[in-house]
C-alpha cells in the first residue's frame, strides 16, 4: 500500500486543518486584553448582561465568526482566480475586485459623507467591486481568453490604484488619509454582528457561484480548448466565477478593508493537498485561508502597542516570506 | 467685545506710552491753570475718540499663524482687529465662529502676512516658526503663545493672550470663569469614567481632559490603570471596567472609520442610559475655547449621574 500513503497524507491535512479551525475558534475566544471567564460568560447566554457575557458574544464571536468568514472568501476568491486564469500567481486583486471594492469605500471616506444607516461604506464598496469587474469584462470582451481577462485586470487594476493614489494624494485632511491607510491595511477591530449579517450573504452567495463552477474550473485545467470539448463554452461560465468573486471577495474587503496575500498563498499552500484539483482546491483554500486570518487576528488581538496592529500588515508579512521560499526552492529545483 | 478693545486704543492714544500716567498727572497738578482747561475739554476729548476709535482699531491688526489662536480671534476678537488666520481655519471642521470676508487665509509663510502689514503676529508654541523667525527678523511684532496640556497651562495661555492683545473682555471672563471653576473644590471621586477617542484612544493623568474629569468629580479609570499619557483602550476593556460615565470625544455625525468603536453595539446601552458625554472636537485642538465650558458641563453630568443613582436606590 506505498502508493495510497501520499493521499491518506494528503488527507490527514486537511482534516487537522479542519480540526484546527474550531481550535483556533476557541483560541480567538479565550485571547483578548481582558481575561474572562468563559464558561460563565458561556453560560450567560447571549442576552447575558454581565461583561464577561458581552466579550464573549458581543465582541470576541462576532470578530472571530467575521475572521473565518472573510479568510474563506480571500481563499475560496484566491483559488477561483488561479484556477480561472491558469495562473498561480493570480489573486482577486488581480482583476480589480479588491481594488473597485477599496476606491469606493476610499471615495465615501474622502468626501466624509455621512453615516446613513451605518451600511453605506459597505455596500458602496460591494457594488464597488462588481463595476470593478464588470469593467474587466466589458473590456476583455465577451469569450475572451484567460491571458486577455489578466489584461484587462491588470489594466483596470492599475487605473484603479491610480485613482486610490489621486485621492491620497489630494485626502482634504490628514484624518482622511489616516481613514484611507488604515481602510488600506484592514482590520477586524470594533466589528460586529451587523458587520458579520452584511458580509455573510454576499460571501455565502459568492460560494455558491464558485462551487457551481467548479467542474469548470477543472476542465479549464486542460486546458481552453479541452474545457470547450467538454461542454464549457460560451462566456456563461467566467461569468459565473467573476461574479462569485466579486460577490464574496467585494464583501470581505467591504467589511475589513483591503487584506492582500491569503487570496495568493492560501491556494499554493492548499493545492498539493488537494492534488491539483482546483475543484476541491475551492474548499481546501476556504478552509484554509478561514484559519489563516483567524490565527493573524489572534496575533492582532493579543500584539501589545500603543496602535492597533493591522491584519493587513501581518498578513503581509506572513505572504512575503512565503514568496522568498517559493524564490529558494525554485532555485533548488533548478539546481538539483 | 469689540467696544472694549476700541477703549484699550483709545487709552494708548490719549496717554503716549513713554509718558507714565502718574508722571503726568503730577505735571498737570504743577499747571494749576492748564488743568481747568483740561477738564474743561474732558468730555469733548472722549467724544473725539469715540469717533476715531473703530479707526485706531482697525490699524491694530493681528494676524495668526496658530490653528488655536485662529479660533481665539476668530471667537473673541473683533472681526475688523484681524487680518489673517491659518488655512485650517477655512474649514468648518475646526472653526464654528464665522470667518469674515476680509480675513486672509495664510499658509504659515512670512511673505503672505508681511503684505498684510499687521500690527501684530501670534504664533503657537510650535509650527510656523522659520516664519515667525523672519517676520522677526523684519520687524514685525511676533508674538509667542505657549500651548496648553493641562489646567494651570490654560491659565498660562490665557494670561499670554491677555498681554498679546490687551485688555478683552471674552478673554478675561474667560480666565475668570476657568479660576472659579478651578477653586471650587474637587468633589472626591463618586463616579468612574473612561474616555473612548478615535482609533481607540484614552487619555491618562498627565492630560487635559482627565484633569478635567477628575475635577469635574469622576475618577478616570485610564489614569487608576497607571496611564500617564495617551493608551490603546479597546472595546473589551471598555466593557469590563464598566465606566459609571463614557466619554466619547469630538467625532461628528459624519461617519468615521477612527470612530468605529463608538458605533458598536456595546456602546448603544451606555447612550441608552444616559451615560455618554461627548467631548467637543475644539478641546483636542484648542482647549482655550471650551474648556470652561466642558468642566461645568462635566459637573452637571456627575450631578444627574448621581441623583439618578439615588433614585434608583430610593
Amino acid at each position: 500500500m506505498p502508493r495510497s500513503l501520499p493521499i491518506d497524507t494528503n488527507n490527514l491535512a486537511l482534516w487537522l486543518l479542519a480540526l484546527a479551525l474550531p481550535l483556533a475558534l476557541i483560541a480567538a475566544l479565550v485571547s483578548g486584553p481582558v481575561s474572562i471567564d468563559l464558561a460563565a460568560a458561556l453560560q450567560q447566554g447571549w442576552r447575558g448582561d454581565g461583561s464577561d457575557a458581552v466579550i464573549l458574544w458581543q465582541l470576541r464571536l462576532p470578530r472571530a465568526l467575521l475572521a473565518i468568514l472573510i479568510g474563506a472568501a480571500l481563499g475560496m476568491g484566491g483559488a477561483a482566480m488561479q484556477g480561472m486564469l491558469r495562473n498561480p500567481l493570480a489573486e482577486p486583486a488581480l482583476l480589480g475586485v479588491s481594488s473597485g471594492a477599496a476606491l469606493a469605500a476610499i471615495l465615501l471616506l474622502y468626501y466624509g459623507l455621512a453615516w446613513q444607516s451605518g451600511w453605506l461604506l459597505p455596500v458602496l464598496a460591494i457594488v464597488g467591486a462588481f463595476v470593478a469587474v464588470a469593467c474587466v469584462w466589458m473590456l476583455a470582451g465577451r469569450g475572451a481568453s484567460a491571458s486577455r481577462l489578466v489584461l484587462a485586470g491588470v489594466a483596470i487594476n492599475a487605473f484603479l490604484s491610480a485613482l486610490m493614489a489621486l485621492a491620497l494624494n489630494y485626502a482634504p485632511s490628514m484624518f482622511a488619509m489616516q481613514e484611507i491607510v488604515f481602510w488600506l491595511l484592514g482590520s477586524l477591530a470594533n466589528r460586529g454582528w451587523d458587520q458579520l449579517l452584511l458580509a455573510l450573504p454576499f460571501i455565502l452567495a459568492g460560494a455558491v457561484l464558485l462551487f457551481s463552477a467548479r467542474n469548470y474550473l477543472r476542465a479549464l485545467s486542460l486546458g481552453e480548448a479541452s474545457a470547450a470539448s467538454l461542454g464549457f463554452r460560451g462566456h456563461r461560465y467566467p461569468l459565473l466565477v467573476l461574479l462569485g468573486i466579486a460577490a464574496a471577495v467585494g464583501a470581505a474587503v467591504a467589511v475589513a478593508g483591503t487584506i492582500g496575500f491569503v487570496g495568493l498563498v492560501v491556494p499554493h499552500l492548499v493545492r498539493p493537498l488537494v492534488r491539483q484539483d482546483p475543484g476541491r482546491l475551492l474548499w481546501a483554500s476556504a478552509l484554509a485561508g478561514a484559519l489563516l486570518l483567524l490565527l493573524a487576528d489572534i496575533l492582532v488581538v493579543n500584539f501589545v502597542g500603543a496602535q492597533e496592529l493591522r491584519i493587513g500588515a501581518v498578513t503581509a508579512f506572513i505572504g512575503a516570506p512565503f514568496f522568498f521560499w517559493l524564490i529558494v526552492s525554485a532555485r533548488r529545483g533548478q539546481g538539483s | 467685545m469689540a467696544g472694549q478693545f476700541g477703549f484699550t486704543c483709545r487709552l494708548r492714544i490719549c496717554w503716549p506710552r513713554h509718558v507714565p500716567v502718574d508722571g503726568l498727572r503730577r505735571r498737570l497738578s504743577a499747571q494749576n491753570d492748564k488743568l481747568s482747561m483740561i477738564l474743561l475739554l474732558r468730555p469733548f476729548f472722549f467724544l473725539l475718540l469715540l469717533v476715531v476709535a473703530p479707526t485706531i482699531s482697525a490699524e491694530s491688526r493681528v494676524a495668526s499663524l496658530n490653528l488655536c489662536i485662529d479660533q481665539v480671534l476668530l471667537n473673541w476678537v473683533a472681526p475688523q482687529r484681524i487680518a489673517s488666520v491659518t488655512w485650517l481655519s477655512g474649514d468648518e471642521h475646526y472653526r464654528k465662529a464665522p470667518l469674515p470676508e476680509h480675513v486672509v487665509l495664510n499658509r504659515g509663510r512670512a511673505e503672505e502676512l508681511l503684505r498684510l502689514h499687521p500690527d501684530l503676529v501670534l504664533v503657537g508654541q510650535y509650527g510656523a516658526q522659520r516664519a515667525a523667525k523672519r517676520l522677526r527678523e523684519l520687524g514685525l511684532r511676533v508674538v509667542d503663545i505657549p500651548d496648553a496640556y493641562s489646567l494651570a497651562q490654560l491659565v498660562q495661555q490665557l494670561d499670554a493672550l491677555q498681554q498679546a492683545l490687551g485688555d478683552n473682555s471674552a478673554l478675561a471672563a474667560q480666565r475668570r470663569r476657568l479660576q472659579q471653576l478651578l477653586a471650587e473644590s474637587a468633589v472626591p471621586g463618586g463616579a468612574s469614567a473612561l474616555i473612548l477617542s478615535a482609533n481607540n484612544i484614552t487619555y491618562g493623568s498627565g492630560m487635559l481632559e482627565s484633569q478635567l474629569l477628575e475635577r469635574a468629580g469622576f475618577e478616570n479609570l485610564a489614569a487608576r490603570d497607571g496611564a500617564g499619557q495617551l493608551r490603546r483602550v479597546s472595546l473589551e476593556e471598555v466593557v469590563a471596567a464598566q465606566p459609571d460615565l463614557l466619554v466619547l470625544y469630538g467625532g461628528d455625525d459624519e461617519f468615521a472609520l477612527a470612530h468605529l468603536a463608538e458605533r458598536h453595539p456595546v456602546i448603544r446601552r451606555y447612550v441608552d442610559s444616559g451615560r455618554v458625554f461627548t467631548l467637543p472636537a475644539e478641546l483636542g485642538f484648542c482647549p482655550v475655547l471650551v474648556a470652561a465650558d466642558v468642566l461645568q458641563q462635566l459637573k452637571e453630568k456627575r450631578e444627574s449621574l448621581a441623583s439618578k443613582s439615588s433614585d434608583r436606590h430610593q
